[in-house]
């Protein structure tokens, strides 16, 4: 025989099965974000990884506008890396190939994402070490805190009856006044 | 008049000089006549910075183009409105409008507190004037704005030179924004000077308890306001000038003004745990150092010419000074803390990990592992230089991957901080708390999912900012209905007097609410579109629910600057709604061009139009359209913040009830009901105020 839920336990299952349906979900989700990515140019796509080797404007390839520039659009060098992009897209060549011809060219530089090797790989590592540490070091200050002992009672000799009445007479007097 | 506006840099040099020496003379020696002098000397360096401030002013307004800042930065036909603002358009202006600030800080400051902690205040000036004399030294000898224009006579003497015109200023700082932008990014930076120096100051002199952290509560609020405005005002310039439809590229200036803005927010909470349990006292005196210390390299990084930025206007040599300062006020601040840490021992323990304690730790600890990786990505490129030998960029990519999780993470705490009590939270406290507001968060979340285009970022946030908003909500209603019941009034204005008991709390409740709508503007990134096309009069481009309609394109010319202008019609499911007028303005005095983008704003969605010109290839015009979802809720988001911190630094009405009772309460009267005291605690079901 099941027991009747109540109100609040019944709420409290509602918001489990909340929890869960959004964490069911979250995957198909993911999964349903690549699927229209893939589905977008390929071109477009690899000329927002490299970066507008100008020199002027800092931005990605595909996203070069140019502030103060007569035409707000990607520039010439923009330009010749996107029609670059396309060749090579329109060849079959691999997206890592496209990206590795253009390092060749230009240097690391022209990546606008930083390197997932050698050195460069710290880039990525560090900003997730860090607060992985950093929880560490408050999980060590929490449990200092709260393994700090009570303060300790003091030993020695007690107070005496008599002292403690004056005190007390005393307390009262400064009351009353 | 430039030697004036110079003899007026070179005497507020020396009565910095003299309010640091002389301060430091005056309480070594225990001499209050001196200290009073030095105090006195640092408050004239406000009027005498002012003096050399308002000595350029006169040149930019005169067309005086002797000076060669002026030269460089103005010309007759730029409008008087710019002409104010072109004094901060260089490094030399820059620099002197930030001594400026700063000495105005200094001033109000020495002034309001004159008659105040006579132990803690001669060490704050003192602090004031170490900075003071640097940034002096900078306007004075490194790159003061009263250089004039020389040039050779007849004779081959050297002679005061002049030009017809100057150069202009910069076509991209024509915008109302860039008014206003810089001065609130400077007054945020000059104004976390004055939290540094009373945090220096009460380690220096070990001035006793939590005093100086009550007493820089609002200039910090003041100074982090200002910031934070400053960044959003800088954001939507961005986005109404640069054309390229965004509002944050991750540059390494923008980046340099949110590290201060970062680490001040992580104050403004930490420092509620030394107020109420006196814990994190280290902590809260290297957030206000770190927070000093970012700001100063904020602006290095924007002088420097280290890194690589859009904001190369203010580039030059300056750097070296300002490594060399940073290093100064890090030895100090290190010497400091070591030579004084006894005195920041902490007087209380952690009694429970679920409580408001805990949380400020972790908000402090996400806050600064953002912090930290804004700063990491910032820097990287000179250290992958300086290790491998090879440059490489750190772009957008990397920026968001790293920090969208920590942000949410981030919204997630605000929903759940606030509703913690001090020391110990019980698991039925929670239930009661969370059930309602995570409910919703999550509903809204599965009903996004099902209609939207489902970008996983954005439903998380989505979700959060639900959550966030219930639980705020909840906070209002629960405080409004105690006092709504108990005083017969109705629940806005219960909410009203709530919130006028404990401004502190409750504004701060309104700045959550406001970082909640900033965060959903921002995730309406995730559903942007754009067009571009090359159009003629007459044809028609569509994006989203409208059809852009070519009607023409024409000039338009004033002293200042010649454009093409597109004229073009929007249409909404086939009814027409408005006119735009994108535009291509070309600076003949600076040979630049700008972009006047043409936005129709709306709650969801901003209609951003740019004309970008004529296409290289074909000659015709080009409309670069972008559907961009929710963006006003950022600009909104960033009036309620303003709102909130003003709110925040209200005085709260619950002391005066509390002195006014008491008086009554002395008279024989009837005492009024104590519920005015107590309502809003108890309605709150935490036990403290913040």
């Amino acid at each position: 025989m099941t027991k009747p839920m109540n109100g609040r336990a019944r709420r409290a299952r509602i918001a489990g099965l909340g929890i869960l349906a959004l964490i069911a979900t979250a995957p198909v989700a993911l999964a349903l974000q690549s699927a229209g990515a893939d589905s977008a140019s390929r071109e477009a796509k690899l000329g927002t990884k490299v970066m507008c080797m100008c020199g002027t404007c800092n931005m990605a390839a595909a996203n070069c506008n140019h502030p103060g520039s007569s035409f707000s659009g990607p520039c010439d060098v923009a330009r010749g890396e996107l029609a670059q992009i396309r060749d090579r897209v329109a060849r079959g060549d691999s997206a890592d190939l496209i990206l590795q011809s253009f390092v060749q060219e230009y240097g690391p530089l022209v990546l606008i994402e930083p390197p997932h090797s050698g050195f460069d790989w710290t880039v990525w590592i560090v900003p997730a070490a860090v607060p992985l540490l950093a929880l560490l070091a408050v999980w060590i200050v929490l449990r200092r805190w709260r393994g700090r002992a009570a303060p300790a009672v003091a030993q020695g000799p007690g107070v005496s009856p008599e002292l403690l009445a004056r005190v007390r007479h005393a307390a009262e007097d400064d009351g009353r006044a | 008049m430039d030697v004036f506006g110079s003899f007026a840099l070179l005497l507020a040099l020396l009565a910095a000089a003299y309010a640091f020496i002389g301060g430091i003379a005056g309480i070594l020696g225990r001499r209050p006549l001196l200290t009073k002098s030095a105090r006195n000397a640092g408050m004239a360096v406000f009027a005498l910075v002012s003096c050399a401030v308002a000595c350029l002013e006169y040149f930019f307004f005169t067309d005086n183009f002797s000076l060669a800042y002026v030269a460089e930065h103005s010309n007759r036909a730029l409008p008087g409105f710019y002409k104010f603002a072109a004094l901060w358009a260089g490094q030399e202006g820059s620099l002197l409008w930030w001594s400026w600030l700063l000495a105005g800080f200094a001033f109000v400051v020495l002034a309001m507190h004159r008659k105040k902690h006579p132990e803690l205040m001669p060490l704050v000036g003192v602090t004031l004037a170490g900075i003071q004399i640097f940034f002096l030294t900078l306007n004075n000898f490194v790159a003061s704005p009263f250089h004039v224009l020389a040039g050779m006579n007849a004779a081959g003497h050297l002679q005061v030179a002049t030009v017809a015109d100057g150069n202009g200023l910069t076509p991209l700082l024509q915008y109302f924004e860039m008014v206003i932008h810089p001065p609130m990014l400077y007054l945020g930076y000059t104004g976390f000077a004055v939290p540094f120096a009373f945090a220096m100051a009460a380690l220096l002199g070990r001035y006793p308890g939590e005093k100086w952290i009550h007493i820089t509560r609002r200039w910090t609020m003041v100074a982090w306001c200002f910031l934070g405005v400053g960044i959003l005002l800088g954001a939507h310039w961005a986005y109404a000038v640069l054309g390229w439809g965004g509002y944050w590229e991750w540059d390494p200036v923008e980046n340099a003004a949110l590290l201060p803005w970062i680490t001040g927010t992580a104050f403004l909470h930490s420092v509620m745990m030394q107020e109420k349990r006196g814990m994190m006292k280290v902590w809260n005196v290297w957030l206000v150092f770190t927070t000093f210390l970012l700001c100063i390299l904020g602006t290095t990084l924007t002088r420097a010419g280290i890194v690589n930025s859009v904001h190369a206007f203010a580039q030059s040599s300056v750097g070296g000074w300002f490594f060399g300062f940073l290093a100064i006020v890090l030895a100090v601040c290190i010497v400091a803390w070591w030579k004084n840490r006894d005195y920041l021992r902490s007087d209380n323990q952690l009694d429970s990990l679920v409580s408001r304690e805990s949380s400020f730790l972790f908000n402090n600890l996400v806050l600064l592992a953002a912090c930290f990786a804004v700063l990491w990505g910032t820097l990287f490129p000179i250290l992958s230089e300086w290790v491998t030998g090879s440059k490489i960029s750190v772009g957008p990519p990397f920026f968001n991957k790293v920090n969208i999780p920590i942000a949410l993470f981030l919204l997630f705490l605000t929903g759940v901080g606030p509703l913690l009590a001090w020391r110990k939270t019980s698991f039925d406290a929670l239930r009661r708390n969370f059930a309602w507001p995570l409910a919703g968060g999550l509903a809204v979340g599965v009903v996004a999912f099902v209609l939207s285009d489902r970008d996983f970022y954005a439903l998380i946030c989505l979700v959060l900012a639900v959550f966030v908003t219930l639980t705020i909500t909840s906070e209002f209603y629960r405080g409004a209905r105690v006092i709504a019941s108990r005083g017969g009034t109705n629940l806005l204005a219960a909410a009203g007097e709530l919130t006028m008991r404990n401004t502190r709390r409750y504004g701060g409740y309104i700045v959550h609410l406001a970082i909640v709508l900033i965060f959903v503007g921002i995730s309406g990134t995730a559903f942007k579109t754009d067009v571009q096309k090359e159009m003629m009069p007459g044809q028609t481009l569509r994006i989203g629910p409208y059809t852009i309609l070519c009607q023409n394109f024409d000039q338009e010319a004033t002293d200042n600057y010649q454009g093409d202008r597109a004229t073009l019609e929007v249409l909404e499911n086939g009814r027409s709604k408005m006119m735009l007028y994108p535009a291509k303005r070309f600076f003949p005095a600076s040979q630049t061009t700008e972009t006047m983008v043409a936005i129709e704003s709306s709650p969801l969605r901003d209609l951003y139009v740019v004309y970008a010109g004529r296409s290289p290839q074909t000659g015709k015009p080009v409309i670069h359209a972008y559907i961009n979802p929710l963006v006003k809720f950022i600009w909104f988001g960033g009036i309620v913040m303003i709102l909130g911190t003003l709110l925040a630094m209200l005085p709260e009405r619950r002391a005066a009830l509390v002195v006014r009772e008491a008086r009554e309460a002395s008279w024989g009267s009837d005492p009024a009901p104590p519920v005015t005291v107590h309502a809003g605690a108890q309605a709150s079901r935490t036990d403290g105020d913040d």
